[in-house]
């Protein structure tokens, strides 16, 4: 093993541990700008991720993809979110309906889950390619517990923009996911999913601020009205 | 495979023109590029048909899926059918649709490009797909009138779903044949062994049998046929719904040949039901539109009748089974002549009279000549009468029936009776029904003031009803060469005997309806003469007003009416009909036994559609009001559903 493959090797197994961390620390924090401060760091660990990809596999159309990535999940997005909490004016997450201590309970279970779940497509990844033959395989359950903790969040929390929050941590997981085990997405379909998830974040940040300017409050749960 | 190509660039262009022509042109520029979209359908097929059409593997988003356009002979006749039908729907609506709205010509030139690229289909995604294209583009055009008719609104509903649930069996037919045999090209698929395929014939026939229009599928055809604008009625009556009969044979003789019995069973008896109910129907009904539109079904029910028997006499009587698959295609091909040519007329009585109610219509023949004759014609050949296609199609089947019966299979022996009995019932009812329709429509005395302003039809909608009527005679007089085209798209032996006749396969029958008019002229010619002769000599008839005891027809209300012309056939099947009849009567305030009005109503609706149908509707309404409690429009609620439904199948997989 290289030195190269090695320093690959020990930036995979930070990135996956960031991108757990971080999920943790988005159930436990309620502070909206504190969230969308996180969002950036796993945004971030999301790119490094890739990039050790991009390192192990030798691409370097996969190392701008991990730019990219740092780029609108890293800056662009948490940016979005940072924004919306600003003009919405509303700082906390007041009544979630989990309390943090539940949350993070909730957050394990999904992460055993998420283990005991992704056993085949480790093993069957496993076989194939630098990225599987060690961490790689292995950083494919914290994927899916992303993916598993974003919907918790989406569920659990009640202001439009938590719930934004917890939809990008699903992205993020599917993303990790798919460049796991497709050792790197195509350059274009990386390009139009990232940039769907920035309007779909642009969208919600104007939704979510227009909800607070016409009936005054950012709780989904007002919304009841509008069913027919 | 150039005309593939073409047709698909002349359908482009005809959306493109039919989306930024301005409006005074828009008929002419996008009806110009349907016809050239039709016409390069003509040339495929013929070129299909020769066997020269080659194969066109055309990639799609999704790496390694692909669709195969691979048209053999059978495929072929089915889109020069389309094209042909296209072709002359095009010109007619330069006419009928110049100012017709963007959307109408749009939908039409996707309609006719999905109905040619279905029978070119090599592969299920390659046939799937078009058949959608043909969908969505025909539910367009059923909705196309919906600003001027709100009846236009739940005729798209009705359509819309039952294609839907069409192609949803018809996936998941093809889904149960890919699964058994690995591939989802068709020479792949007709590895399939036919003794275990039968569910997948159950779900493919119900899918193909609801496009085909066959009872109890049938609902949405007489609701969407006269919504749509009448050329594209045409395109949709004549060509479309046959994209389910070739659906059908698809499944049953290019796929799955071979069968069991209970498959010819079904069809039999899905064709037998759809061919008595839809003329039934037809006969009863007074809009001519919905007429046409039952009859259609009927027409469909007869050529699956003759598919079911082709199948069932396979095995015990092969010459009698290749006859009646002949029989089939020759139903299709003179019913698309005959139906377009009806459509194109209808359409011309409404574009100039704003009426299609048959009851407040008539006296046309005088004011719209051209219209009239080839109306007459159509109906000749829908009534199946010599000389025109109907004819020698029902005739062949009859031949097939006849002689499929001489065999030692008892089951036969009873099936083909029966079968003649239903032929022979059809056509009875079936001449009633044009009588009725040309009869009240044309002919007589107008009903109504808007019928007496009826205006000719413009050029390009005569010569499209020309150019129908034209083929109705052509298939009637010379069928010999057509015949032996069809034949040999499904490997029959039939030959063209004396004057462009058909002698069927085996020691068959020969019919050569040219000699038989020749022969039918040189025997009524000197009878008419005689008789004329023998008038000329009577004493002349003198006119004189009579005392008016009713012999002074003055109003038009003393006709005839569509109604009351099927009144003796709705009240012999009654019991099948079930018409609500309303007698109101309003007596005069001081005494019972005078009566002020008088009212009476008369309403036919489909018995398989409240019977069948709306309680179905009904018990799904119950459930789906239940499931509504759950939906309480908590946006949190139906996210939880969402990460649960996840989780649970999470669990189960991790188990």
């Amino acid at each position: 093993m290289t030195t190269l493959d090695s320093l690959a090797t020990q930036a995979l197994a930070l990135s996956t541990g960031a991108l757990l961390v971080t999920a943790a620390l988005l159930v436990w924090r309620r502070s909206l700008a504190a969230s969308a401060r996180v969002l950036a760091v796993q945004g971030a660990s999301l790119a490094l991720l890739v990039g050790a990809i991009a390192l192990e596999e030798r691409e370097v159309e996969l190392g701008v993809v991990a730019l990219v990535v740092l780029a609108l999940k890293g800056v662009v997005i948490p940016a979005v979110v940072a924004r919306g909490v600003r003009v919405s004016g509303v700082q906390r997450e007041d009544a979630p309906r989990l309390n943090p201590t539940a949350g993070l309970v909730a957050a394990t279970g999904l992460t055993t889950l998420a283990y005991l779940v992704s056993e085949p497509i480790s093993a069957a990844i496993a076989g194939r390619g630098v990225v599987a033959s060690g961490p790689g395989a292995f950083a494919v359950p914290a994927g899916l517990t992303l993916v598993l903790v974003g919907l918790l969040l989406v569920v659990t929390r009640r202001r439009a923009l938590s719930q934004l929050v917890g939809f990008l941590v699903l992205d993020n997981g599917i993303a990790a996911v798919a460049f796991l085990t497709a050792a790197g997405v195509p350059f274009v379909v990386e390009l139009g999913v990232s940039l769907d998830v920035l309007l779909v974040a642009l969208i919600l940040a104007v939704l979510s601020g227009r909800l607070h300017a016409v009936i005054g409050a950012v709780t989904v749960d007002e919304l009841d009205e509008l069913r027919d | 495979m150039t005309p593939l190509w073409v047709q698909a660039a002349a359908a482009l262009l005809a959306v493109l023109l039919a989306v930024v022509a301005p409006a005074r042109l828009r008929g002419r520029l996008a009806g110009a590029a349907c016809a050239v979209t039709a016409g390069a359908g003509v040339w495929g097929g013929a070129q299909a048909m020769a066997g020269g059409a080659g194969v066109l593997v055309v990639g799609t988003a999704l790496p390694g899926v692909s669709m195969t356009f691979a048209p053999d002979r059978l495929g072929g006749l089915f889109i020069i059918l389309a094209g042909g039908v296209g072709v002359v729907a095009s010109v007619y609506g330069i006419g009928y649709a110049a100012w017709a709205a963007r959307t109408t010509w749009a939908g039409f030139a996707v309609l006719l490009l999905g109905m040619q690229l279905v029978p070119a289909a090599g592969d299920v995604l390659g046939f799937l797909l078009p058949w959608e294209l043909m969908a969505g583009g025909s539910a367009v055009l059923v909705l196309a009138e919906h600003r001027t008719r709100p009846s236009a609104r739940p005729a798209g509903v009705w359509y819309t779903v039952m294609t839907h649930l069409s192609l949803v069996t018809i996936l998941g037919g093809f889904a149960l044949l890919v699964v058994a045999t690995g591939g989802q090209d068709f020479a792949t698929l007709a590895t399939a062994d036919p003794a275990a395929s039968g569910a997948a014939f159950v779900l493919l026939t119900l899918g193909f049998a609801a496009k085909a229009g066959l009872v109890p599928l049938h609902v949405w055809l007489p609701r969407a046929h006269p919504e749509a604008p009448s050329h594209a009625s045409a395109a949709m009556s004549a060509a479309m719904v046959k994209m389910g009969l070739y659906g059908l044979l698809l499944v049953t003789v290019r796929l799955l040949p071979g069968g069991p019995a209970w498959w010819a069973w079904t069809l039999i008896g899905l064709g037998a039901v759809s061919a008595v109910y839809g003329i039934l129907q037809a006969g009863v009904a007074s809009d001519l539109k919905r007429l046409l539109a039952y009859s259609t079904t009927e027409n469909l029910g007869l050529m699956v009748l003759a598919l079911g028997v082709a199948l069932l006499l396979r095995p015990a009587a092969p010459v009698a089974s290749a006859t009646a698959l002949l029989a089939c295609l020759l139903l299709a091909v003179s019913h698309a002549a005959f139906k377009t040519t009806l459509f194109l007329g209808a359409g011309s009585v409404l574009h100039a009279t704003g009426e299609r109610d048959l009851d407040r219509l008539g006296g046309l023949v005088h004011t719209m000549p051209w219209t009239a004759t080839t109306f007459a014609i159509g109906a000749l050949g829908a009534a199946a009468l010599p000389l025109t296609g109907g004819f020698v199609a029902e005739w062949v089947l009859l031949q097939a029936l006849v002689r499929g019966g001489e065999t030692v299979d008892r089951t036969v022996t009873v099936a083909t009776p029966l079968a003649i009995g239903v032929v022979a019932l059809t056509a009875g009812l079936a001449l009633l029904t044009f009588v009725k329709a040309f009869g009240i429509g044309f002919l007589a005395r107008p009903r109504t003031p808007g019928t007496q302003r009826a205006h000719r039809a413009p050029v390009s909608m005569r010569a499209g009803m020309v150019a129908a009527a034209a083929a109705v005679v052509a298939l009637g007089v010379a069928p010999g060469p057509v015949a032996v085209a069809l034949a040999r798209a499904v490997d029959v032996p039939v030959t063209s005997t004396g004057v462009a006749g058909i002698a069927l396969p085996g020691a068959g029958p020969v019919l050569d309806p040219a000699l038989v008019a020749a022969l039918g002229l040189g025997l009524t010619v000197p009878v008419v003469a005689a008789v004329l002769v023998a008038a000329r000599r009577a004493p002349r008839v003198v006119e004189v007003p009579a005392w008016g005891c009713g012999a002074v027809r003055d109003d038009p209300r003393v006709q005839y009416t569509a109604t009351s012309y099927a009144e003796p056939l709705l009240r012999v099947f009654d019991d099948a009909l079930q018409p609500e009849r309303d007698v109101e009567v309003t007596h005069i305030a001081e005494s019972r036994y005078l009566a002020a009005r008088v009212a009476y109503r008369q309403e036919l609706s489909d018995v398989v559609e409240t019977r069948l149908y709306r309680p179905v509707l009904r018990a799904v309404d119950v459930v789906a009001d239940r499931v509504r409690r759950v939906h309480n429009g908590s946006v949190s609620r139906y996210l939880t559903f969402a990460f649960g439904a996840l989780v649970a199948v999470l669990v189960v997989v991790a188990r």
